[in-house]
């Protein structure tokens, strides 16, 4: 809502210019002036704004949006400092694991700008909440056309996934973040990740699919396979803090790279054995809780210098 | 005042000149929008391409062109064929698997040609992305500018051997020489002449205005119907990742069309001949075997299942993802359950997992008279 306001603002001060301009244009051809005092000089000049306010198309945001300098996250994603490619099973988790990685969608959500002295800004663009789909490269970049102050930045944070207060079902309708969601009965709202991968240890002989996805998790007073045991739910959503080093200037637009290393999720101190969940792990909240541990420390601050 | 009254002028002319929107646009061509009314819980985004608004004049002559036989540009009513031959509304729009014609359901062209494929229903494809058809072919990524979305397949489906086999200049030819046609036309797009490129908008119109959004389901979702216990049950298997984890690729609760549109490889073989898979639209080797996954509503009549229709009834297709998944390289990601061949559902859970699909039956959408033949082809009294 608020980059639909900035818009506007920005498109009534070029109508104005646009306005101006068409008035001098009448003058200067010379057969008709506008005298100040005549009695249809008033309702003349409102006329000709109403016409060229109604009638005129084709703003342009990016130029009104660059005079106040905005950032740009660029996400970037790679398995231990190499690009992630996709459908290749050329990685190896530090308990021995081949895997390769098929799908990876995402949100993020509560993106935030902090300076040395203390102050931030809260993002608001798009309600704060960005989906990415590792293969779709548009995703991949999120342009914040909300103004920030120009300075030093130094560090960004942002809620990998959604939490309480956005996790609402039904609030996307629309692929490709209508199709994240996640079950009511689980817990509702959205996943806050589907990486879906497949999967082989020594033992096997051919690759096995994963579906390593991360959401609101679940306490069962039964078994796990029994959604009616399900006594409460856990949010799962994790806070990430990156230091950053940018500046915002008036004009510009800054990039910044945010990157996941993806062999993070598996590797570390809570190493992730996919063969400890044959039945994946939204109804396994042990699962999913190694996994966001391990989610607190896959991401980066990159920067990116676009020429 | 005279020179108040032609400044007045002025600016009147000058409104016209700047306000103008197409300088081709007939001054006596003025259509009616055909509004939309999207559901509860259904998707805000249309998919209706900005060169062919919805009309109710665009409607009403896809209507009549659907069910028209002359569309082949045949008049001998042994080879006459339209859409609606095979694309039957009692049956969502597929021809059905005990249509006393094209046995066990699958169709075939006027010539006996059968078709590659079994049929898609026509549900909701005002919703439909990623492309038509099981191997979403015809898409915006397609290569041919004229193969690349939903009034494209009218005239493929002119051509096709194993459809109408026909012309398109004989079928233009005959349907110009129809009384009533031409002003059919004219009202629907501005001119008298008809053109495969309006006969495929017109078509494209009335198909995107075939939308089921009344299943016992819906009325669930929106509180004004329960389900019974073993409905409700399969809903849970439905739902969840330990149950019958159908909901990853054929939506539920969150996306209400019961299928995302996307194309998975969902473990029906092992070796693939198919031509006309998904791999042979991407030649990503990942998409060997996949096809798109079709919505779930209306599932009662638009048997026999999946591409190559070799599920005859429901139960064969619970069973098969129960126990009859196999492996192989480009099987999807989703189907996690391929270790054990499939999900192992009791005897009590398929039960309750049929039980819940059939609510996702919305008879209105097969009985809805603004989907049916028109009571007279424009030529009739």
């Amino acid at each position: 809502m608020h980059f639909q306001d900035f818009t506007t603002k920005a498109q009534r001060r070029k109508d104005q210019d646009n306005n101006t301009n068409v008035l001098a244009s009448l003058r200067c051809r010379g057969n008709i002036i506008l005298r100040p005092g005549h009695p249809f000089s008033f309702l003349s000049l409102i006329f000709l704004l109403i016409l060229s306010y109604s009638c005129h198309k084709d703003h342009s945001p990016e130029i009104s949006a660059l005079k106040n300098g905005t950032v740009q996250i660029d996400f970037l994603h790679s398995v231990n400092g190499n690009v992630l490619v996709f459908d290749s099973l050329e990685y190896v988790t530090s308990l021995g694991n081949q895997y390769m990685v098929n799908d990876l969608q995402y949100f993020v959500s509560g993106l935030s700008f902090h300076q040395s002295g203390g102050t931030w800004v809260y993002i608001r663009d798009s309600s704060g909440i960005h989906y990415v789909d590792a293969r779709i490269a548009s995703s991949c970049q999120w342009q914040i056309t909300q103004q920030l102050p120009t300075g030093n930045y130094d560090s960004i944070g942002f809620i990998f996934g959604l939490d309480e207060a956005d996790n609402r079902s039904g609030r996307f309708v629309n692929p490709p973040e209508r199709d994240m969601f996640w079950p009511e009965m689980l817990g509702g709202g959205y996943h806050y990740m589907k990486m879906n991968l497949k999967w082989k240890n020594q033992a096997m002989q051919e690759t096995m699919p994963f579906m390593f996805h991360l959401g609101i998790g679940q306490m069962y007073s039964g078994t796990t396979a029994d959604p009616d045991s399900i006594i409460g739910f856990i949010q799962n959503y994790f806070p990430v803090k990156l230091p950053v080093s940018t500046t915002i200037s008036a004009n510009h637009s800054s990039v910044i790279g945010v990157e996941m290393n993806v062999a993070g999720w598996f590797d570390g101190q809570n190493a992730f054995d996919f063969s400890l969940y044959p039945m994946g792990i939204m109804q396994n909240q042990s699962g999913m809780y190694r996994a966001a541990l391990n989610g607190r420390s896959v991401f980066s601050f990159q920067p990116i210098v676009y020429k | 005042m005279k020179n108040s009254a032609f400044f007045f002028f002025i600016l009147f002319m000058a409104s016209l000149i700047s306000c103008k929107k197409s300088a081709d646009t007939p001054a006596s061509f003025l259509t009616t929008p055909y509004q939309i009314t999207i559901p509860s819980h259904f998707p805000s985004k249309l998919n209706i391409p900005s060169d062919n608004p919805m009309t109710v004049e665009g409607v009403t002559l896809g209507r009549f062109l659907f069910y028209d036989g002359r569309l082949s540009g045949r008049t001998d009513p042994d080879s006459m064929m339209s859409c609606a031959n095979c694309h039957i509304q009692a049956n969502s729009f597929v021809c059905g698997i005990n249509n006393p014609k094209y046995t066990n359901g699958h169709p075939f062209g006027i010539t006996g040609i059968l078709t590659p494929h079994y049929m898609l229903p026509m549900i909701n494809l005002v919703w439909a992305d990623h492309g038509y058809l099981w191997n979403g072919a015809v898409s915006e990524t397609n290569p041919a500018p004229q193969s690349r979305n939903l009034e494209d397949i009218v005239w493929m489906a002119i051509l096709a051997p194993h459809e109408i086999h026909g012309d398109t200049n004989r079928t233009k030819a005959l349907i110009q020489s129809i009384k009533g046609y031409p002003d059919l036309y004219k009202k629907a797009f501005g001119s008298e002449t008809v053109t495969i490129k309006n006969t495929g908008k017109a078509i494209a119109q009335f198909v995107r205005t075939l939308i089921s959004a009344n299943s016992k389901f819906d009325r669930f979702l929106n509180g004004a119907e329960q389900l019974t216990i073993s409905e409700r049950n399969g809903f849970v298997l439905f739902m969840t990742e330990q149950g019958g984890d159908c909901f990853h690729c054929h939506g539920g609760d969150g996306n209400p069309l019961f299928t995302t549109n996307l194309f998975y490889n969902n473990g029906k073989d092992t070796v693939f001949d198919d031509i006309r898979d998904r791999y042979h639209v991407t030649l990503d080797p990942s998409d060997i075997g996949a096809y798109k996954a079709p919505t779930l509503r209306n599932l009662a009549f638009t048997a026999p299942y999946m591409h190559d229709g070799r599920f005859k009834t429901l139960d064969e297709v619970i069973d098969f993802y129960s126990s009859g998944v196999v492996w192989s390289p480009s099987i999807s990601p989703l189907m996690h359950h391929v270790a054990t061949h499939g999900v192992q559902l009791l005897p009590q859970q398929k039960a309750d997992l049929k039980a819940f699909l059939l609510t996702l039956t919305d008879s209105s959408f097969v009985t809805n008279p603004d989907y049916s033949r028109p009571p007279k082809m424009p030529d009739e009294k």
